[in-house]
């Protein structure tokens, strides 16, 4: 046999079809039984296969596999394979020689078939002809055609549309996260006209609110809080960040812009000041600053939750399963996370120890022209005061340094001036290192274990990144992010805007798109939205105004038995849902029952009352002054967030705890909120303000005040049963003897604490 | 329907049907309001009812308190080999980069105690004088040198945020067997809070109603228990009972049946009303009691709160943790330790002796330890004085408690401290273990989050069979 190959080795030319015998004949046994256990396309041990020649060249976590072989195989090295045992001296031979003379394979084993291209979700959506129904007068807009189509199918009948208050009460709450109030209410149900609702729904994604509600969900995907984590937990200013949020939605700004200046608004050219703003987004993760760390640990922390965060909230995909091994279900390799990775790890952040204040750089000063000026002049100055330490420093030998009087003057000299920083706004931001850091396969996930070095790449499952000539950017990837070829974005976007309109997303499983994902309950209608989304500019209200004017989501909540039975989750929707609103708003709400709520936009965050003792469990005790005024009275999303200990009354009902990205908040039902809702100093402040216009501004009758106090609360009028059962509570309160203020303040705590009170209905 | 049945329905039913076993994801949704859960639910017969987790914030120094070392005595005061320094990382690096560090036996006296031969230091005396009714852990190992993710660590058994706390997981996977408290209950002592935060009690991934809930041993023990002032306990009844007759009546409208979830929810805080305030009066407690523990009514201590976790455990809470801080003794190791081990040892006794001779011992564990060691090497920041550092190869708990060997040693270290000289005792053998307890099959505990089933052990933990009775 070795003679063979010995005649083999002589590269001739037009000899392919010996090299493709000796390698069926020779290497592909020995790659068979000896290799392909572990290093398959199937089974990337280590990131690599050994079945095609493009996936020997790319190689796994250790580099490129060509030069690898020999002496793995031969055990000279550290690297000893296969593991265990040692192959014969012949088959090291036929090994050599094979790779020395480049490889030779069969055309069918050129290319490699990584499993789970053919996956649904990574086909572009093309748009879905809308189906033909029975029942077409039904539909409003094409969503609501392939809704009834699956209906029809199904036997079942879709529901009445529900009643113009629980309407006009639910577009509120979805839209900008606001009940409307009694005169709203009024002024809808006496517009006859037949496009009522379509000119209420605009007037709602007019309105600045619209920003708020829809911005604070975009900040449970960015995972921002107030305060920068892990054990110091300091308060952090980014709300700069928010606020760029809350406008950029309020105006529109097309999703595919929306996306590009957060990942990378520091690329574009000549960035304007809120293009920089923008890319707090991924500076929201948290940081470690404490005693005793190794700071390069905790920034590639938060450079591998950014890769996770992008693939979660665009991609859909669980791209962190692959951090410290391929990913075991999808076609997303170990090598690829760190691809991703390196677009993502060349920010001028801290690597190692640094001032104290510097912590979280880079930041971005905020303010007016003389302020930034003042800004720039002290931090010039703080630098020259760093570069003569410096200078000095390296005139003294080694160890002299820590108790050198020249230094020990100067650092003074620098604190002092630290503290004499102007005060000044500032938010965090990306700033790309003028070179980037080098990136490497984390072995095992440990960024100490470094692997092979890799350049920043897209998963070969997806579309190319465009050709850029140089070094991929993260701008190229948030390019590619919001490419019209890039099936992912699209699809995942409009289905996390449907979970929140019908509680689930016509993919259930919102932050996995992938082989494990759960299959589309819908799926011509999430491609017909993904496409539509994309064809209307990625406009978001275009895109909330017809889901919201749809059929589909006009439908009562009401439980309809027949359906229940054949489909028990409501997956076809024969109905809307009752879903129990988000934390923030059930502050917001009883903020708009109670008429204190302040309107203000944007701004730092505040400090409404916090129950006694609920932040004495973090380590660093932080103060909490209550704000007074009207910012005592701002909407939940203001509230400032310690991530150590957020504010109970958000925690409870859910609010993510801005650790990591949420794509889905949880719906919890627990006795802790009837705590906080029938206790709690500012709930009832909230009680004791709507009792007071209950008393103040209807007839002066308890039916008239009682109906009241229900529009205000619940925007309806109470039933009979309902009315009675609470001029009971009044007389009962009455003959204990209460003045008029507290015994509707008791009708009062009833209303805002109804599970429909807290219910969209 | 009843209640429970329509929590299953909630939107996270397919996490629970899918890998938990028959029954457990059932069990989990009786944890939210605390009402009693079946055996059936779990994996095979429990051991234990309730956990009692002592968390030892900022570290403590096991090599002065409970892993006895005469050889590193011998060496006190030599510059530690590089041979076992080679490779290895700790935290405050640079100190050690300087100058090689000296090795620094400890100044304690050790002597064994009880029948059993248990060593142990002076420091502790109460503990000791329990040798017989407690298991020493040793040569446990962590993988992070850091507090803050060494904790999450210990709790979560990720050095990553977002994970759900043992606590969490533990009411997720059985339910708690209180009718008017949380299942999981946290309690906490000490000049300040632990590093971390609540996301060392978190429920991560899990339902919020299985994070762990905080109480304080003087004023509200929970937030929001007390009606606002002016409202009376007939006012507050009254109010309620018109809330639910509205809510029925809802519920009649609608057909949803989360209303009667809401319905319970609150008949449940009315409760807590109640049983909250009598939880944390010790009045009735006698006097030899309060002494045992050393517990004084009215005043926030770790005493307090041993003496309180037993209360919580006696109304059937099936997971209480108790953090005391603060035992980062980097600078000194004397007297800074003399008094965080005096307000430490003698409560800590007192509870395994109490719920010994209450029959709760049984079926319950006690765990004390923090979330790593300290070195066997001196650490030097001001002159003349030495304290220890960081240590994560190898570190000490004590557990005691049903389905535990008592008296015992389990694990060793080598020679010096350093490293194990035996098997290596991970945190997730230690979780696996206390789920095992619990009747929990640590590999069988799952919850689907972004495409992967997460457990608390993660890809690892083994049974420390040699600690199981």
């Amino acid at each position: 046999m070795l003679r063979g190959a010995l005649l083999w080795v002589v590269p001739l030319i037009g000899l392919a079809q010996q090299d493709v015998f000796f390698f069926e004949k020779n290497v592909a046994p020995i790659l068979r039984v000896n290799c392909h256990v572990c290093h398959s396309e199937k089974n990337l041990t280590s990131g690599l296969s050994l079945e095609t020649k493009e996936s020997i060249l790319r190689g796994g976590n250790r580099g490129p596999a060509a030069g690898l072989i020999p002496g793995a195989v031969k055990q000279t090295g550290p690297l000893k394979m296969p593991p265990g045992r040692k192959l014969s001296d012949e088959q090291i031979a036929i090994l050599e020689q094979w790779v020395n003379a480049g490889m030779p394979m069969p055309a069918a084993l050129i290319k490699s078939k990584r499993p789970g291209a053919d996956h649904w979700a990574f086909q572009p959506p093309k748009r879905p002809n809308a189906p033909s129904v029975r029942n077409a007068a039904w539909a409003k807009n094409p969503i609501d055609l392939f809704i009834l189509q699956r209906l029809e199918k199904a036997g079942l009948n879709p529901s009445p549309e529900a009643d113009k208050a629980t309407l006009l009460r639910r577009a509120g709450l979805d839209v900008i996260g606001l009940p409307p109030t009694p005169a709203e209410l009024a002024e809808f149900l006496s517009d006859s006209r037949p496009d009522a609702y379509e000119r209420a729904v605009d007037r709602l994604l007019a309105s600045p609110q619209y920003g708020e509600r829809w911005g604070r969900l975009w900040l449970d995907l960015a995972r921002y809080a107030d305060s920068d984590g892990y054990t110091i937990d300091a308060p952090r200013e980014i709300w700069k960040y928010r606020d760029w949020v809350l406008d950029a939605i309020n105006k529109d700004l097309p999703f595919d812009q929306f996306v590009i200046e957060q990942m990378a608004g520091d690329l574009l050219p000549n960035p304007a000041i809120e293009q920089l703003t923008a890319t707090g987004f991924h500076r929201n993760t948290p940081s470690n600053y404490e005693g005793g760390i190794d700071f390069e640990q905790y920034r590639v922390e938060a450079v591998a939750d950014r890769v996770i965060t992008t693939g979660a909230v665009f991609l859909g995909l669980t791209l962190g399963c692959a951090r410290c091994h391929d990913h075991k279900y999808d076609p997303v390799t170990q090598r690829e996370f760190y691809q991703f990775f390196a677009f993502l790890n060349n920010v001028d952040e801290v690597d190692k120890e640094a001032h104290r204040k510097d912590f979280n750089k880079p930041f971005l000063p905020l303010g007016t022209a003389d302020e930034l000026k003042r800004y720039h002049a002290w931090e010039a100055q703080l630098q020259a005061l760093e570069n003569e330490l410096n200078q000095y420093k390296d005139s003294i030998p080694g160890m002299g340094q820590i108790q050198d009087p020249g230094v020990i003057e100067r650092d003074k000299h620098i604190d002092a001036h630290r503290r004499r920083m102007p005060k000044i706004t500032r938010t965090l931001i990306m700033r790309e290192l003028p070179e980037p850091r080098q990136s490497y396969i984390h072995l095992g996930g440990d960024f100490t274990r470094k692997g092979a070095v890799v350049v920043p790449g897209v998963p070969a499952a997806l579309p190319p990144l465009p050709g850029t000539g140089g070094r991929p950017t993260r701008l190229d990837l948030a390019r590619w992010l919001v490419d019209r070829g890039n099936p992912l974005t699209a699809r995942v976007t409009v289905n996390r805007l449907w979970q929140k309109y019908f509680g689930k997303g016509i993919v259930d499983t919102e932050n996995d798109f992938g082989i494990q994902g759960e299959k589309p309950s819908h799926p011509e209608l999430l491609d017909w939205l993904a496409v539509e989304f994309m064809e209307r500019g990625w406009s978001q209200k275009a895109l909330h105004r017809l889901i919201v004017t749809s059929a589909a989501y006009r439908q009562s909540s009401k439980l309809q038995p027949d359906a229940k039975a054949v489909d028990p989750e409501n997956r076809l929707l024969a109905r809307q849902s009752r879903l129990r609103l988000d934390a923030e708003l059930v502050r917001d709400a009883a903020l708009v029952a109670s008429g204190l709520i302040s309107l203000k936009v944007g701004g730092p965050s505040v400090y409404p009352p916090l129950p006694p003792g609920a932040n004495s469990v973090t380590q660093v005790k932080r103060e909490w002054n209550t704000s007074q005024g009207p910012d005592r009275y701002r909407r939940g999303l203001y509230t400032f967030f310690q991530r150590s200990a957020a504010h109970p009354a958000l925690i409870l009902f859910d609010a993510p705890d801005a650790t990591v990205t949420c794509t889905r908040r949880i719906r919890s039902n627990s006795p802790l909120q009837a705590l906080t809702l029938l206790n709690d100093e500012a709930y009832f402040e909230f009680a004791q303000a709507l009792a007071g216009k209950m008393l103040k501004e209807a007839a002066q009758n308890d039916p008239a005040r009682l109906g009241h106090g229900f529009l205000l609360a619940l925007s309806r009028p109470p039933t009979q049963r309902e009315q009675a059962r609470l001029l009971k509570l009044l007389s009962a309160q009455r003959d204990a003897g209460k003045d008029d203020k507290s015994a509707w303040t008791a009708l009062s705590r009833v209303l805002l604490n109804l599970d429909e009170f807290m219910t969209r209905e | 329907m009843t209640l429970h049945d329509q929590l299953l329905l909630e939107r996270t039913r397919r996490h629970f049907f899918r890998d938990c076993g028959a029954g457990v994801g059932k069990m989990a949704l009786l944890s939210l309001l605390g009402e009693k859960a079946f055996a059936a639910g779990r994996h095979h017969a429990a051991r234990i009812d309730h956990v009692i987790y002592l968390f030892m914030a900022g570290a403590p120094s096991h090599l002065d308190l409970l892993d006895y070392k005469p050889e590193l005595q011998k060496w006190d005061g030599k510059p530690t080999p590089e041979s076992i320094l080679k490779g290895k990382r700790f935290a405050f690096m640079d100190s050690f980069t300087k100058e090689t560090p000296k090795l620094l036996g400890t100044r304690r006296k050790f002597e064994r105690h009880g029948r059993s031969g248990l060593w142990v230091s002076e420091l502790f005396p109460h503990l000791g004088s329990i040798a017989d009714d407690i298991a020493i852990v040793n040569s446990v190992s962590t993988e992070n040198f850091n507090h803050g993710p060494a904790k999450l660590f210990s709790n979560t058994g990720s050095v990553r945020t977002g994970r759900p706390s043992i606590g969490s997981w533990v009411t997720y996977g059985i339910g708690s067997e209180s009718k008017d408290l949380p299942g999981f209950v946290v309690l906490q002592s000490g000049n300040r809070g632990p590093r971390g935060g609540a996301a060392l009690w978190g429920s991560g991934f899990l339902p919020t109603a299985y994070q762990g809930i905080p109480f304080r041993s003087v004023g509200d023990p929970i937030l929001d228990l007390s009606n606002p002032k002016s409202i009376t306990a007939d006012d507050q009844r009254q109010t309620l009972d018109a809330i639910q007759d509205l809510n029925r009546l809802r519920h009649e409208t609608t057909g949803d049946e989360e209303i009667r979830t809401r319905i319970s929810a609150y008949e449940m805080a009315f409760r807590m009303q109640t049983s909250g305030p009598e939880l944390i009066d010790f009045a009735k407690e006698p006097r030899e009691t309060l002494d045992m523990y050393g517990a004084e009514p009215g005043k926030a201590s770790y005493a307090n709160n041993c003496l309180l976790a037993r209360r919580l455990v006696e109304r059937g809470v099936r997971f209480v943790e108790l953090y005391h801080a603060d035992w980062d003794h980097h600078d000194d190791i004397s007297k800074p330790l003399d008094t965080v081990c005096r307000e430490v040892d003698q409560p800590t006794a007192a509870l395994i002796k109490d719920l010994k001779q209450r029959g709760l011992l049984d079926r319950t564990l006690v765990l004390w330890g923090g979330e790593f060691g300290r070195t066997p090497m001196g650490e030097v920041r001001e002159k003349g004085k030495v304290g220890r550092n960081h240590h994560i190869d190898s570190y000490s708990l004590i557990m005691a408690g049903g389905g535990l060997q008592r008296g015992v040693t389990v694990g060793a270290s080598d020679e010096l401290g350093f490293s194990p000289a035996e098997e290596k005792i991970e945190v997730h053998d230690v979780h696996a273990t206390i789920l095992h307890l619990l009747g929990v099959d640590h590999m069988k505990l799952t919850f689907r989050f972004q495409g992967r089933d997460f457990r608390l052990t993660d890809i690892s933990g083994r049974l420390l069979m040699k600690l199981l009775a």
